[in-house]
């Protein structure tokens, strides 16, 4: 009676897997794309509301969701979009911004004075833990809205700020306000132009300084796009063009930020054409990219600065001799030849050849290769036998750190190896352990492109992302010094003589600048890229 | 259900054990041996083991180049000289790299396979026979360890044990974390074919002759059920010598300059449009390893199966 | 039968809660620090990380905050990630694929391990036996870092036969390159146990005696050989279901195809607990009824098992 049982149970279970799995999967037919749509790859963003957004992906989708206050030029030089103007005092303290009338959100709210200057407290907030919070420190009252947790990672809660609202903030009419600095900076027109700046809507909010939940999930923005449904996590955004967008108008219809998990993936998508724009090719794809793609691989300049730092607690280079020795060691060319294949090019500069003030080859000899010179330096200061370099192993790092390692093997006959981690808050946590790590990796993209957002934060004292605890007074007052300066071009003098000190100390070794390495599909054209690492949303057009 | 009763009624009346076991018949072992001795799959095997294994405990009776030695200037360079399979990305010698990448690759894979194999074979032949609670506790202990992510393991175990400086390169971590995991395969194939073989009539009659748990299990049951799980074993070993390879492509393997194939191979992919070569010979040396243990296993299995006599 | 399932239920819910018990812990000692783990390689003021520690209580002890975790669940609430995210959303945005990617895998896999290991043990040393051993060794000694992109570059790129990725919502037709994929991890584990399973049921009496009675080797061999030869094929193959849903972190990720694999290597490398036991969670669950259909089915294929 149970004659062919097996047989039967089995097809029996296979039909089922089989149906279970072809219908449950018809819910991919209604996004039905309109003939000038393009689909830009994009990895997942971190978040979609401006003030706790400071990575690429998710400042990419802004850009297309919301129109800044200003964007940049060729040169870097910032322009106002949504600003009618922004003027300032004499001593760059009190900066007035007057908006452009007649702007509207998507859902029809006018763009008031009063937008910006919510939006704006509720990123400097401290509990409210936005990630792109800082940016608001050097406005008038920034420190009051910080709480301070009375003993560190301890049990005992921080207590609520002082202050909830910048005091530096000021609404004159609706639609001009001031902005008042703790401290003059002539540069602060340029920080504006970043996401953290932009306005929100009275629709974001649930209650006085209260992000309605559901606001991040589908953001409501002042730009020539609007949100199609809601962000759809892991796999795409769609956006769609708002109907007489004041501003400038794009030359595309919509567009759906892909969202991929992989570089490789995307890769292989914009190879076999679904995908229009590929942001970052992969490394390993680029000897085959030229190929497959032809004219349209394309590469622009990008803020990306590579480097390796020495952590101040490792005894064993704290002679100076001893990290010009390594850095002399090192054959920059042939790493970014043959490892990247020219898509990054040799760094012997502190700061990335696309801001204002930056000067080729301040790091002079040191950044020279030079293995004899090298070899000298490094016996005579009797340097360390064994040289690690750590790195994390989830950015694609190794290749070039083991070709360092073998460079600095060659030159200067020690032994080199390279210690991955798996992330980079564990490499983090060793520095901050003290334990022994060597060199450590490290890397910048700028927040705003002046010279000071590269000095600032990678080599004055305090600086946010100074890990490796560099610290010289001099260096630190010329930095500061530079951003009290009346007029940009007189700051950058006093920035470029800061870096004179860098080349001096050389506290890191200068790796490699980075290139935007970009490719598109035959379906659009003028793709271009800038220096935020971000598609251009208003040139890109589909071809003919 | 007319079949089954048909097998029970007309299968043979085993005959009891001769007491003792060897009194005039061989040895189960010694049989083996006399089977083994005559297949030649078994002496390809073995050679190939051997040779890995020589392989793996002096690579420089193989190659006199150093796999440390890489020279960016000669990337994807073909073959020249002691370096017959060219040289990788990094102007490292391929060949060099192949022979010092056996060391590690056995050892993970060999004692991963040999934790888990062992974990595997007390579990579930203590499960399978005895049954009852014992089953069901052990049993869900397996579905406990089924949902630990290996990914999870992986980093605990390196994190913890990379602080001792004898073990960060990583070997230990990698191995303990396949062996620990890896397990839970084997000890339900083996508790599936132990509940199998225990109700098997020469079991039943056994137990009736008085024999003692002890006796049933190592001289009924196991060689009766231990097919499946020989051959689940010996897969394992090439699962867990590839997995090394996937382990480390998702930075939670070998760690330094430790030189295996898994880190070899997972380095060249990306590369395989512009240079197979350094994909290919990790990956065949793998391969064939993998092969000569399988077919070592297929062999041993056929020999002390009573059932294939 | 029917207790029998019944105990099975009550020590599900013991296992359920030493899993995620367990898989909180090792969460708990991987758990370096999750804030900056978040924000990658951008820098995090002293405020913000006394927030972020303050909401998603990280200061707490291990058992404060595993309490607060079965607390949420005994409630129906599974959690929030560190990225904000609800974990009931997250789960039932990858869920569907992965199960449907594994569903299509497995059936890949047994049918080819079934048919091709019955016939290998049929003709035990033929060329049939010989080339499909080899072929599935290939498979099996190649790392799946190195199958999964060679299968997008060959069959996805070059000839164009598949989609090179297939993504969250994702057709039969989209994953059954990556399915195949993921089939080829457990297809060598599998047909050798159909094989040998097999070819030592066929020297079996009851065989002898089919055959004697006049049966066609047919009919021996489908339903006879292969009911008592189905238990540890079955047995692997519940196991391999489970193992294939977790551990599809490289196909997914080759693929891009947000599942459960993808989720969970996310969480891990982001030191996100509550949404790595959130996962778990439902896995085990999933292993838990995968091994009790399992045990039901080793009832149905032979009737000398019994459960009371």
């Amino acid at each position: 009676m149970r004659g062919n049982g097996p047989w039967k149970m089995a097809a029996g279970v296979a039909a089922i897997a089989l149906l279970a799995a072809g219908c449950s999967s018809g819910s991919s037919d209604d996004d039905e794309t309109l003939p000038n749509t393009i689909s830009i790859g994009i990895a997942e963003p971190e978040s979609l509301i401006p003030t706790n957004t400071t990575e690429a992906n998710g400042s990419q989708v802004l850009s297309s969701l919301f129109y800044p206050l200003v964007r940049f030029d060729e040169k870097s030089t910032p322009y106002t979009v949504a600003a009618e103007s922004i003027t300032h005092d004499k001593a760059n303290k009190v900066w007035t911004v007057r908006l452009r009338s007649g702007f509207t959100f998507s859902n029809g709210e006018p763009v008031t004075a009063d937008n910006y200057i919510n939006a704006w407290n509720y990123g400097a907030y401290g509990p409210n833990a936005q990630l792109a919070s800082y940016f608001f420190s050097r406005i008038d009252g920034y420190a009051q809205m910080q709480s301070v947790d009375p003993d560190g990672d301890g049990p005992e809660k921080a207590e609520q700020p002082k202050a909830k609202k910048l005091t530096g903030l000021r609404k004159l009419n609706s639609t001009t306000f001031t902005v008042t600095l703790s401290a003059g900076f002539a540069g602060w027109e340029s920080v504006m132009g970043y996401d953290a700046f932009l306005p929100l809507p009275k629709a974001a909010f649930a209650g006085d300084g209260v992000l309605a939940e559901s606001y991040g999930e589908a953001p409501i923005g002042n730009g020539p796009f609007k949100i199609k449904g809601k962000w759809q996590h892991d796999s795409q955004i769609q956006v769609e063009k708002v109907a007489d967008f004041k501003g400038t108008v794009p030359k595309v219809d919509g567009i759906t930020w892909k969202i991929y998990q992989d570089v490789g993936a995307a890769y292989a998508d914009l190879v076999a054409g679904n995908l229009d724009v590929q942001t970052k090719i992969p490394i390993e794809s680029l000897a085959s990219a030229s190929g497959d793609l032809g004219d349209r691989l394309q590469k622009s300049p990008s803020s990306s600065f590579s480097f390796v730092g020495f952590p101040i607690y490792e005894k064993e280079f704290q002679s100076r001799d001893v990290r010009r020795a390594l850095s002399m060691a090192i054959n920059r060319e042939e790493m970014t030849e043959q490892i990247f294949l020219g898509s990054e090019s040799p760094a012997t500069s502190f700061v990335s050849p696309v801001v204002e003030g930056y000067k080729p080859n301040t790091c002079g000899e040191n950044c020279e290769y030079n293995p004899t010179k090298a070899k000298q330096l490094y016996t005579a200061a009797n340097g360390p036998r064994d040289i690690k370099i750590t790195y994390n192993t989830d950015g694609g790092h190794k290749a070039w750190v083991d070709a360092m390692c073998n460079q600095i093997k060659a030159s200067l006959g020690v032994n080199c190896t390279g210690v991955g981690e798996p992330k980079f808050a564990d490499l983090l946590k060793k520095v901050e352990k003290k334990q022994s790590v060597g060199l450590i990796r490290l890397g910048w993209l700028m927040d705003y492109p002046l010279m000071e957002n590269y000095l600032g934060p990678l080599y004055s004292t305090d600086g946010s992302s100074n890990y490796y605890g560099y610290s010289n007074p001099a260096f630190d007052s010329l930095v500061a010094e530079g951003s009290a300066a009346p007029t940009t071009a007189a700051a950058e003098k006093k920035w470029q003589e800061a870096e004179a000190i860098l080349a001096n100390d050389m506290p890191v070794i200068p790796l490699r600048f980075g290139q935007n390495v970009f490719g598109h599909s035959e379906k659009v054209t003028n793709v271009t890229m800038d220096l935020f690492q971000k598609v251009d949303i208003y040139k890109i057009e589909i071809a003919d | 259900m007319s079949d089954m009763n048909a097998l029970t009624a007309e299968s043979p009346v085993l005959q009891p054990a001769p007491p003792g076991g060897a009194g005039k018949s061989r040895s189960l072992a010694a049989d083996a041996w006399h089977d083994l001795r005559r297949s030649k799959i078994f002496w390809a095997a073995l050679v190939l083991i051997v040779i890995v294994l020589l392989m793996a405990a002096w690579p420089s009776l193989f190659t006199s180049a150093d796999p440390h030695d890489c020279v960016l200037s000669r990337k994807h360079a073909g073959a020249s000289g002691s370096a017959i399979f060219g040289y990788d990305f990094q102007g490292c010698d391929v060949y060099a790299k192949t022979v010092y990448g056996a060391r590690y690759s056995i050892v993970v894979g060999v004692f991963s396979t040999l934790i888990a194999g062992l974990i595997g074979l007390a579990v579930g032949l203590s499960a399978g026979y005895f049954g009852g609670w014992l089953d069901a506790l052990l049993s869900r202990f397996v579905d406990v360890m089924l949902g630990v992510p290996f990914l999870l393991a992986a980093i605990v175990l390196g994190k913890r044990l990379a602080s001792n400086p004898e073990n960060s390169n990583g070997v230990l971590a990698v191995t303990l974390t396949l062996g620990i995991l890896g397990w839970t395969t084997a000890a339900r194939v083996m508790r599936s074919s132990v509940i199998t073989a225990k109700n098997q009539d020469y079991v039943a009659a056994a137990r009736m002759l008085g024999a003692g748990s002890g006796r049933l299990i190592f001289r009924h049951i196991l060689p009766n059920s231990i097919a499946p799980y020989v051959v689940v074993l010996t897969i394992l070993l090439g699962i867990n010598i590839a997995s090394e390879a996937t382990l480390s492509f998702l930075g939670v393997g070998l760690r330094g300059d430790a030189v295996s194939w898994g880190i070899s191979i997972s380095e060249a992919t990306g590369y395989v449009r512009v240079a197979p070569g350094p994909l290919i010979w990790p990956s065949v040396f793998l391969a064939a390893t993998v092969l000569a243990f399988i077919m070592l296993g297929d062999a041993v299995r056929d020999a002390f199966d009573p059932k294939l006599r | 039968m029917f207790r029998f399932i019944v105990r099975r239920l009550l020590q599900m819910v013991l296992t359920f809660f030493g899993a995620t018990f367990l898989v909180y812990a090792l969460m708990f000692a991987v758990q370096d620090d999750p804030i900056q783990a978040l924000v990658g390689e951008r820098p995090i003021t002293d405020s913000q990380r006394a927030a972020l520690t303050e909401r998603y209580h990280l200061n707490d002890s291990f058992f404060q905050q595993y309490w607060y975790y079965v607390k949420g669940l005994l409630t129906g609430d599974l959690g929030t990630s560190l990225t904000g995210r609800k974990i009931a959303d997250m789960l039932a945005d990858a869920w569907p694929v992965t199960l449907r990617l594994t569903l299509i895998a497995i059936v890949i896999a047994a049918t080819i391990a079934i048919v091709a290991g019955v016939i290998s043990a049929i003709r035990r040393g033929s060329i049939f036996d010989n080339a499909t051993l080899f072929v599935t060794l290939i498979v099996l000694a190649m790392p799946i870092v190195v199958l999964a992109p060679l299968a997008q570059l060959i069959f996805g790129i070059k000839l164009g036969w598949f989609p090179p990725t297939a993504g969250k919502d994702a057709n039969l037709y989209e994953l059954l390159l990556p399915a195949a994929v993921l089939a080829s991890l457990v297809v060598a584990t599998e047909l050798r146990v159909t094989r040998a399973s097999v070819a030592e049921n066929l020297r079996a009496d009851y065989v002898r005696t089919a055959r004697a009675k006049g049966l066609r080797r047919g009919r021996v061999i489908g339903v006879h050989v292969l009911r008592n030869s189905l238990i540890p094929v079955i047995t692997l193959i519940g196991v391999d279901i489970g193992a294939l849903m977790s551990g599809a972190i490289v196909t997914e990720k080759v693929f891009n195809i947000p599942g459960v694999g993808f989720n969970l290597f996310r969480g891990i490398r982001t030191e996100d607990g509550p949404l790595v036991v959130g996962f778990v969670s439902v896995l085990v669950i999933v292993f838990l009824v995968l091994n009790l259909i399992v045990d039901l089915l080793y009832a149905v294929l032979d009737p000398r098992i019994r459960y009371e």
